[in-house]
């Protein structure tokens, strides 16, 4: 009965039948009571979201996996110290329980209590276990601490891969001897190898001899010849094969073999291969050289596929079609591990039959996976951490290197939209942004940064129905609320704005920007000690979150706290140093606080940091035209007029600076403009009574000439 | 300004009134800065009412007209618009009729801005503080007094169910002689 339950469990578990899971488990322990079905209920509890169940079950558990549970459940229920515990209360570091998920658990219980240097410790270690880890890679960079992605995701990493994937390989086929395990480290290290003389730079060519290596036909006769070869080239030396492996056939052949390897790598690994794939897709022309290499990786290939399919229960089918379709080489191989040999997509069955989880994997194939995989991440983590770093051109650049599809992903889009934010192109960003909404409607992940797009272009029609949206598809979503607040923040109701975005809070206390949108709110309020709690609370969260920094800055500004404002503006030029805005409002507060030479050089580099940004240009006007020097404002506001002239206060200001140089014919000309352009009202009687002002001394003047 | 259903500027008479209190944009309400007080009320139609968004709780006043309600600042405002909730519907002879606004550095002097008559009014009442010249768009003061001086029908008491009190929006870029207009100089004036 055990075995019929746990096998039932299980079943329950994979169709999300959580409750029947968790009654069919309870029946398992009262019967069988044993760790490892303790363990199963914990894991069904978890799955329903309760963790407080497996918290209280797993208490006291000894055994790692048992301790690796509790840890989450801690972590879940916000138990930081008793997770750390329960993760640690083996000496050894080795024996984290979880392996690489258990670093990364480890990590962000140290990130969440504020513990940085351990947490960046765990995250590194998390990596070196598993380069699959994204997301400790995505932890690092946020954190600011992210090594270049091309030595994180680099040789290390790809032999890495290797150990932890290819040994498996034996255990599934049959036929499968330990010649194949050598043939698979000697491939490692072919691949190392192989691999060393791949520097980064070169990932394009990499995955195009990928491609080629996968695209061989296994048709021709001249190729089983060559497998044959190949064979001996797994257990010897690479070289001898590839002249005979040259003999390739051209590759529009490939095209059509890669469309049906293409199905089963994507089924096997999911996004990762999709990627693999659609890079093969991407390149067409393959050179000479790179052919030698796809036929060495042709062969390794198709290991590694049938190889990883073992973890994944849902590829199997498609995968072992497609394995058949690229074997090439492998063919004799296949027949020595008991392996179909596929001629043109026959062995299917075979395959099936022989290895139920596509077992038998060509290491070459799984190299080449790795490799692919690596040089993708290499790709994402290099964006990633040149966008935490607000590098943003760079990041654009690094982004367009991907494939056509890999970029169109939501996770890919979000990242050029933030980058595109950054660099305040806003209209870009819109349209980024809009295409992602589109085509991913269900992904509310970075629409907290569209609805600030849309802010900021005014759009309010745009800003409330998005809000809508996204609060119809999920109203526990702190995105939705953050769209939501700001539209009505555009709408100038700060207090209803203020509201959402606590709701937002509630919903997650670690959202970030919802702290700093709330700070604004309240700075836009004038309520500055609360708005000053908020950013501080942001900044508690992550430190690196600049506009947080730039918020405090405002609001010392507003209080007049200029050498308050400077610092707080320093900090956030160090983490974003091109921010042309943030050295505008430093300029600023060097300005009021008399150190007028350094504000003008800070207005300076804003210039140049952003061209298009006339803000800057307007306040080095201003600075000017207070420190008495008109001429030179005047200038500077000439050539802003040319570039925005539908600006009201650029006239505004150059009717006031005309007047100051009695120039009173141009300031009258300037001011009437500047109230055609519709100021607020408060501006709009400025601007009259300056224009009173201007009109009597010269009725004066006519009055003593008649 | 906000919109009135009708008002003949010389005489100063307004009638009905608008059930959603719609404004311009750059207006925004002054009143949470103010120390509000009346000169009389009775028990439980306190000047809670005034301020509390609920137009079904009244402010009853409780002693001789004119009946004053007092709105004082720390510092000097510039002030555009009052805003009064009555409904003569409901009301009747407790609905004010006779309004005077008064400004001030204190009570020791304070001097009438506006006069209004209203006219069996319902809903709510936009009183603008700006004279005819662009340069007394504001008033600028410590206190503003806004005098019941007489009631419909003659009543002696008044209900009054809300009142607001609007000024200019401060430009949002602090140190700035003038606000940005173009939605390009605004996207680039703040970070979010």
């Amino acid at each position: 009965m055990e075995s019929l339950l746990v096998n039932s469990v299980e079943k329950n578990l994979t169709q999300f039948m959580f409750s029947n899971a968790i009654f069919l488990c309870e029946r398992l322990l009262a019967d069988f009571p044993s760790e490892v079905n303790l363990q199963l209920l914990a894991r069904c509890y978890l799955s329903n979201g309760q963790p407080y169940s497996a918290y209280y079950i797993l208490k006291g558990s000894k055994t790692p996996q048992s301790r690796y549970l509790f840890a989450l459940s801690c972590f879940k229920l916000d138990l930081l110290g008793e997770a750390e515990a329960a993760l640690l209360s083996t000496v050894e570091q080795q024996v984290i329980p979880g392996g690489a998920a258990g670093h990364y658990l480890l990590g962000l219980i140290y990130r969440y209590a504020g513990r940085k240097n351990s947490s960046v410790e765990q995250f590194r270690i998390a990596l070196s276990c598993d380069p699959l880890c994204w997301e400790a890679y995505a932890q690092l960079c946020s954190l600011g601490v992210a090594e270049e992605a091309s030595t994180v995701f680099g040789n290390v990493a790809a032999q890495r891969l290797q150990k932890t994937h290819v040994p498996q390989r034996i255990n599934f086929s049959e036929g499968e001897t330990k010649d194949q395990l050598i043939d698979s480290d000697k491939a490692s290290k072919d691949i190392s190898v192989w691999q060393t003389e791949h520097v980064p730079g070169e990932n394009q060519q990499d995955l195009k001899v990928k491609q080629l290596g996968a695209e061989i036909p296994p048709d021709t006769d001249n190729q089983r010849n060559a497998s044959s070869h190949t064979n001996g080239w797994d257990l010897n030396t690479p070289s001898p094969v590839l002249p005979q492996v040259l003999d390739v056939p051209p590759p529009m052949l490939y095209k059509n073999m890669r469309r049906p390897e293409v199905e089963g790598l994507m089924s096997v690994h999911g996004e990762p291969r999709k990627k693999f794939v659609c890079e093969e897709e991407s390149s067409e022309a393959p050179e000479e050289s790179r052919r030698r290499r796809s036929a060495r990786i042709a062969a390794k290939r198709k290991i590694p596929m049938f190889h990883h399919s073992p973890s994944e229960s849902n590829g199997v089918p498609s995968l072992s079609s497609m394995i058949g379709k690229c074997r090439i080489q492998s063919s004799k191989e296949a027949t020595t591990s008991g392996q179909s040999i596929n001629d043109t997509g026959s062995s299917v069955d075979d395959e099936q039959n022989s290895n139920p989880r596509g077992s038998s994997l060509d290491p070459f194939s799984l190299m080449s996976g790795i490799s692919e995989m690596l040089n993708l991440l290499k790709i994402l983590g290099d964006g990633h951490r040149s966008l935490h770093m607000y590098n943003c051109q760079e990041a654009l650049l690094i982004y367009q290197k991907l494939s056509e599809k890999q970029y169109n992903t939501h996770w890919v889009l979000m990242q050029v939209g933030k980058a595109y934010v950054e660099l305040q192109d806003y209209f870009s960003a819109d349209s980024v942004f809009t295409l992602a909404h589109q085509k991913y409607p269900y992904a509310l992940e970075g629409m907290d940064t569209y609805s600030t797009v849309l802010y900021h272009l005014k759009e309010e029609m745009r800003l409330g129905y998005l809000a809508q949206e996204l609060i119809a598809i999920d109203r526990l979503s702190p995105e939705s609320w953050c769209a939501s607040g700001n539209y009505y923040s555009l709408r100038k109701d700060h207090e209803a704005a203020l509201k959402m975005f606590r709701r937002a809070i509630q919903l997650n206390e670690r959202f970030t920007y919802a702290h700093t949108l709330c700070g604004h709110e309240l700075a836009a309020l004038e309520d500055f000690e609360d708005a000053e709690r908020c950013y501080r609370k942001a900044l508690s969260i992550d430190t690196r979150h600049y506009n947080a920094w730039y918020g405090l800055g405002m609001t010392y500004i507003h209080q007049e706290k200029f050498e308050f404002a400077q610092h707080q503006f320093q900090l956030a030029l160090q983490i974003n140093p091109r921010s042309s805005v943030i050295m505008c409002y430093f300029g600023i507060a060097l300005h009021e606080s008399k150190r007028n030479d350094e504000a003008l050089k800070m207005m300076e580099k804003a210039i140049v940091a952003d061209a298009r940004n006339p803000i800057s240009k307007y306040f080095k006007a201003n600075i000017l035209a207070n420190l008495g020097d008109y001429h030179k404002a005047l200038k500077v506001l000439e050539e802003l007029k040319d570039s925005a002239p539908q600006e009201s206060s650029v006239h505004a200001l150059l009717g006031k600076i005309y007047k100051q140089v009695k120039l009173y014919d141009k300031a009258v000309l300037n001011f009437g403009i500047a109230l055609d352009l519709n100021p607020s009202t408060s501006d709009a009687v400025k601007i009259k009574a300056c224009m009173e002002r201007l009109i009597v001394p010269d009725e004066l003047e006519t009055e003593e000439d008649l | 300004m906000a919109t009135e259903s009708s008002e003949s500027e010389e005489e100063g008479k307004i009638s009905g009134g608008n059930e959603k209190l719609i404004l311009d944009d750059d207006l925004r309400e002054m009143g949470k800065n103010a120390a509000w007080s009346v000169s009389s009320c009775k028990p439980g139609n306190g000047v809670n009412t005034l301020r509390d968004d609920n137009l079904e709780t009244y402010w009853q006043s409780d002693g001789l007209q004119p009946h004053l309600i007092n709105i004082q600042f720390q510092k000097k405002v510039r002030l555009q618009l009052v805003a009064l909730y009555v409904d003569f519907k409901l009301d009747e002879s407790y609905t004010p009729s006779k309004i005077s606004v008064r400004a001030g550095d204190g009570f020791h002097n304070l001097k009438e801005v506006k006069s209004v008559e209203l006219v069996k009014p319902s809903g709510w009442v936009s009183v603008s503080l700006s004279g005819t010249d662009p340069r007394e768009t504001f008033v600028n003061t410590f206190m503003l007094q806004i005098a019941m001086l007489s009631n419909h029908l003659n009543g002696r008491d008044t209900h009054i169910r809300q009142i607001k009190v609007y000024g200019p929006r401060p430009n949002p870029i602090p140190r700035q002689p003038f606000q940005f207009t173009s939605t390009e100089f605004l996207a680039y004036s703040t970070l979010r």
